[in-house]
């Protein structure tokens, strides 16, 4: 009987919105990190499979057998790459190109893409075959089963290279590549003692064995261990959509978990009359205990079963509109979330549950006829320490989470404060008789009403947090990465070729960067300190300090660039990019000492500025003012975009002017598009899901709220009150409270924004107008919703 | 015995100098106008709460030297409650609630015994039906075949025609007299109405906390 007993408390009793609420953690929980595993899996792919491997180890030395024999150990397979520069000869002409050497099984990861004669398509390079990029055709003048000499090496043409894994970002660090086999690099003789190679080894295995290697191989000077985490651009784009997955978990879990507290609270006073009455008739508290308990058994089980099934549907849901963008064959997300939808609604209903249920069990058998005024005990607050010690266990290192936490707190300290002194202050004007009734109950009752403001402020401030972060986040990304960005570099324009080179463009609508001139020096000195010294005296490593990097002189800096120290000043000036003004320790002021060509000379920093690399324009660590360097020999580069309608342009402009280098960044560029696009979608239907359920969280507390008060409002209607005045008592009171909310929550998602975006993110933060406005309104929408729903029967007389 | 309680930091005596004696099988009315004390001494003879001094002895047990465990045990053995607002189990069919006493003394579920009391109380037909689906009426002579599931010694009945209509007082009251005449169980009445304390062999009159002439 106890169990049909608790079966029917469930579905026809007063717990069913505790096992709604139950439910709807497990949902969310499995839902959304059924899908987090799958997105991660095929974002991880993803950027795996842009940088070949798994993991991948880059050295300037030859890698130590030591790392080769343990990843044999840890079956882990891999392949051996060699990279170096190295001049290309055919009959024709030379170039100097990027040689990559690498074994068959290149990629372990991505795709290589050969096509040779006859349209024969390969993905792998075999002993005695040359790829060249496509610019290398003409560049060198040849065609397919010509000879070219790469180095030493007389190579075969075998076709072109269409795609391949391993794409720089940055253009100036990429040269036209060809691809060799590993065993001809002998032959080519570009490796020698003291020539500037780079190793490259590629990994794939099990994730744990990948660690391991890493973990016993630190990188030494000159080396790097390169994993989808630290690869750049994609890596970010990564690192900061998985933030908010796990963001936006919590966030869901945090409300249903309000929802939990509250409609428990609820149940647990519903029932105090029934426990004192069956203590009345001589249940023990063994006998109650296990009646409570094979409650919740139940009440578990359903949820968790009916919130996986519901889990289950609503992964498939969100990831609808990602079909086009995922692979069609997704990884299966195995039993990790149904396990973790578990553990966190056990950890939450734990105390959720227990507290009021075990309270519940305190109440007295005298009760049934007397009602006693007993304060609630909190012994068994202790419960609340199982889910605070797993959330410090599982979220503890992240910064993200403990930012929301603190924000939480502080603004239920703060604005609660706020709120309710406006309140105060309402309540002390002169108002009509409704509103009068509605602010002095508000009044009334302060521990009630703090918590309402509170569950209210709290979930809508989620709710903004979750929709504005994504907000934030796309924006940035769109910024630095617009639809039309740049995709074509031009280099090594000549002075004399620039202005027609620029017209041509412009003659044919394309749109295009300022042109800049380019002359290649170094850095020496830093007020006259050997400036090498100076990094190694700030323990860094500086790559721009190590080889000849792009100088450009300006008569103002680009608008792009974000000033954040000095000005712009015309005279021997230089203004320095600001990391690398951070590593060297150099400030507004400060003398440098540059040399191009063997050539000295000096500027002093006039400015610091912020530098977005990967935005696909031209960028330098050092603009001169004119008078520096204007006299010195340059040549031009300027970035455009290409259309596919322009494409012919392009092709022309190689014609015309043989000389000027053409980096195409299209394939590139479109990649990095549609990696950006599928990871805006996961993130928009993140963001409406736990919109939505934090709009139901509060629908659920209005109504909620409201039914405790229908006794209340009965007696009202019984002893006479019209319709009107307590519909408009009840529309005062809660437009209040909504208002209060509203502007409660604004203030502390702006704060909490900020803080995210600032030190989470890292992204830089702003103030969103429209939210002021939109979030009171929302409130205010939810609160009509609400009571529109139950208003009818709440104004029901006595029967 | 005295019963008193501490309100606002202050003591405040409830009942005060009670003494009496109800022997088996009596029936006996307490009777009183409210806040006189009648509930309270109610839930003193039943164990519910103890007294602040002296002594109850309910079915040769000292009630103040057992606990909380102990005297839930003596209710669920020997003791039934009727009550004014029925205190029915929402959930539970009007059989279930029957059985309710049975089950928690660990005897089990009798569903015949049950029916057969329901029959008596003359809900033959309602067993499945829920307590919202009954009138007040039939709520109370739910409550009353709760009271006799376990063959209690004594019933308690606290105002139980407080919450009903004249007739279907009446009705009630001639019921509860009825099978506690059948059951051979001894009857404690709270009431404020004289005409039914009437109906009781022994009357106990309470005013402000004290026990005005034992009858």
């Amino acid at each position: 009987m106890v169990f049909r007993w608790s079966w029917r408390e469930i579905w026809s009793g007063q717990l069913w919105p505790v096992t709604a609420a139950l439910t709807l953690i497990v949902a969310c929980v499995v839902a959304l990190s059924a899908l987090a595993v799958r997105v991660e899996k095929v974002m991880t792919d993803q950027g795996r499979s842009m940088m070949a491997a798994d993991l991948v180890f880059r050295s300037a030395n030859p890698v130590p057998e030591s790392l080769l024999s343990d990843a044999e150990d840890l079956e882990l397979s891999l392949s051996r790459q060699i990279r170096f520069q190295t001049m290309a000869f055919s009959d024709n002409n030379m170039q100097l190109v990027s040689a990559k050497a690498v074994q068959s099984s290149y990629p372990l990861r991505g795709d290589l893409l050969l096509t040779g004669a006859a349209g024969l398509q390969k993905n792998a390079v075999q002993p005695g075959e040359l790829w060249l990029a496509e610019r290398l055709f003409s560049l060198l003048d040849v065609k397919i089963g010509d000879i070219v000499a790469v180095g030493d090496a007389e190579l075969q043409v075998s076709g072109r290279i269409e795609a391949q894994p391993e794409l720089a970002y940055n253009p100036f660090r990429t040269m036209p590549g060809v691809f060799i086999h590993y065993s001809d690099l002998d032959k080519t003789g570009a490796v020698q003692l003291g020539s500037r190679v780079q190793y490259r080894i590629f990994f794939n295995g099990e994730n744990d064995a990948l660690k391991e290697l890493q973990d016993n191989h630190q990188a030494q000077a000159g080396d790097s261990w390169i994993s989808e985490e630290n690869q750049g651009r994609s890596a970010d784009l990564i690192i900061k959509a998985k933030q908010y997955l796990s963001l936006t978990i919590l966030m869901v879990i945090l409300m249903a978990s309000v929802t939990l507290v509250l409609t428990c609270r609820h149940y647990a006073a519903s029932r105090a009359e029934s426990v004192a009455m069956l203590k009345s008739m001589g249940a023990g508290r063994r006998w109650l205990r296990g009646w409570l308990l094979s409650q919740a058994a139940v009440m578990f089980s359903c949820s968790l079963i009916i919130g996986s099934v519901i889990g289950i549907a609503l992964e498939f849901l969100l990831r609808l509109p990602l079909q086009g963008i995922l692979p069609q064959q997704l990884p299966g997300y195995g039993w990790l979330p149904f396990a973790f939808g578990a553990s966190v609604a056990l950890l939450i209903g734990l105390p959720a549950l227990g507290i009021p249920l075990l309270r519940l069990l305190d109440t007295a058998a005298i009760e049934v006829l007397q009602k006693q005024n007993s304060k609630g005990s909190k012994k068994n607050w202790w419960l609340a320490a199982a889910p605070v010690t797993a959330f410090l266990l599982f979220y503890g290192a992240s910064k993200l989470v403990w930012m929301v936490c603190i924000g939480l707190i502080l603004l239920f300290l703060v604005l609660a404060a706020i709120s309710y002194a406006l309140l105060h202050l309402l309540s002390s004007g002169k108002w009509g008789a409704a509103m009068h009734l509605a602010l002095s109950r508000i009044k009334r009752s302060p521990q009630t009403t703090m918590m309402q403001l509170a569950a209210l402020s709290g979930s809508l401030m989620l709710v903004a947090v979750i929709w504005l972060v994504r907000a934030d986040l796309l924006g940035d990304w769109q910024q630095t990465l617009p639809p039309d960005a740049a995709n074509v570099f031009a280099l090594n324009i000549a002075p004399e070729e620039q202005r027609r080179y620029l017209q041509q463009l412009d003659n044919n609508s394309i749109q295009r960067s300022e042109a800049y001139p380019i002359i290649r020096g170094r850095l020496t000195h830093i007020n006259d300190l050997n400036a090498k010294d100076k990094a190694a005296e700030n323990n860094q490593d500086v790559h721009a300090l190590r080889r000849e990097i792009n100088f450009t002189w300006a008569e103002k800096l680009p608008v792009y660039n974000e000033l954040t120290a000095g000005k712009w000043t015309a005279e021997n000036a230089v203004s320095i990019e600001a990391s690398l003004a951070a590593d060297l320790g150099i400030s507004v002021g400060d003398k440098l000492s540059f040399s191009v060509n063997s050539l000295p000379f000096s500027a002093r920093v006039n400015s610091i500025r912020t530098v977005q690399w990967q935005s696909m324009k031209p960028n330098f660590y050092f603009i001169f003012s004119k008078d520096v360097i204007a006299q010195m020999p340059a040549t031009w580069l300027v970035s455009f975009r290409i259309d596919e309608k322009q494409i012919p342009v392009l092709n022309q402009l190689g014609r015309d002017y043989p000389t000027v280098t053409l980096l195409d960044f299209r394939t590139m560029g479109e990649r990095v598009q549609s990696m950006l696009v599928q990871i805006s979608w996961s993130l928009s239907v993140l963001a409406a899901l736990g919109v939505i359920s934090g709009i139901l969280l509060i629908f659920t507390l209005l109504r909620l709220s409201l039914k405790q008060r229908q006794n209340e409002i009965t007696l009202y209607r019984t002893l006479g009150a019209g319709r009107k005045r307590i519909s408009r008592t009840l529309w005062s009171e809660y437009g209040v409270m909504a208002a209060a909310a509203g502007l409660t929550a604004v203030a502390g998602a702006e704060a909490l924004l900020f803080s995210l975006m600032k030190w989470g993110f890292q992204l830089q933060p702003s103030v969103h107008i429209i939210m002021w406005f939109a979030l009171p309104a929302l409130a205010i929408v939810i609160v009509f919703v609400s009571l529109k729903s139950v208003i009818q029967q709440l104004l029901t007389p006595l029967k | 015995m005295a019963k008193s309680v501490l309100s606002n930091e202050t003591e405040l005596s409830i009942l005060e100098d009670i003494s009496f004696e109800i022997s088996a099988g009596e029936t006996i009315a307490i009777i009183g106008t409210s806040g006189a004390g009648k509930s309270t001494l109610m839930t003193l003879l039943a164990g519910l709460d103890i007294p602040s001094s002296g002594e109850i002895e309910l079915l040769g047990q000292p009630l103040s030297l057992l606990d909380e465990e102990q005297r839930a045990k003596i209710r669920s053995e020997s003791i039934g409650f009727v009550f004014q607002n029925f205190l029915l189990i929402p959930s539970l069919s009007a059989l279930e609630n029957v059985t309710l006493p049975a089950v928690l003394r660990g005897d089990g579920e009798d569903s015949a015994k049950a029916r057969g009391l329901l029959q008596s109380v003359g809900l033959s037909g309602r067993e499945t039906h829920l307590p919202a689906q009954l009138s007040g009426g039939e709520q109370q002579r739910v409550a009353l075949a709760r009271a006799f599931m376990t063959q209690p010694e004594i019933l308690f009945a606290d105002e139980p025609t407080g919450n009903l209509d004249q007739h279907t007082a009446e009705n009630i009251i001639d019921l509860l007299f009825a099978m506690n005449r059948d059951h051979g169980t001894t009857l404690v009445l709270i009431t404020h109405d004289a005409v039914l304390a009437g109906r009781c062999e022994r009357l106990l009159t309470i005013d402000a906390g004290r026990l005005v002439e034992p009858m």
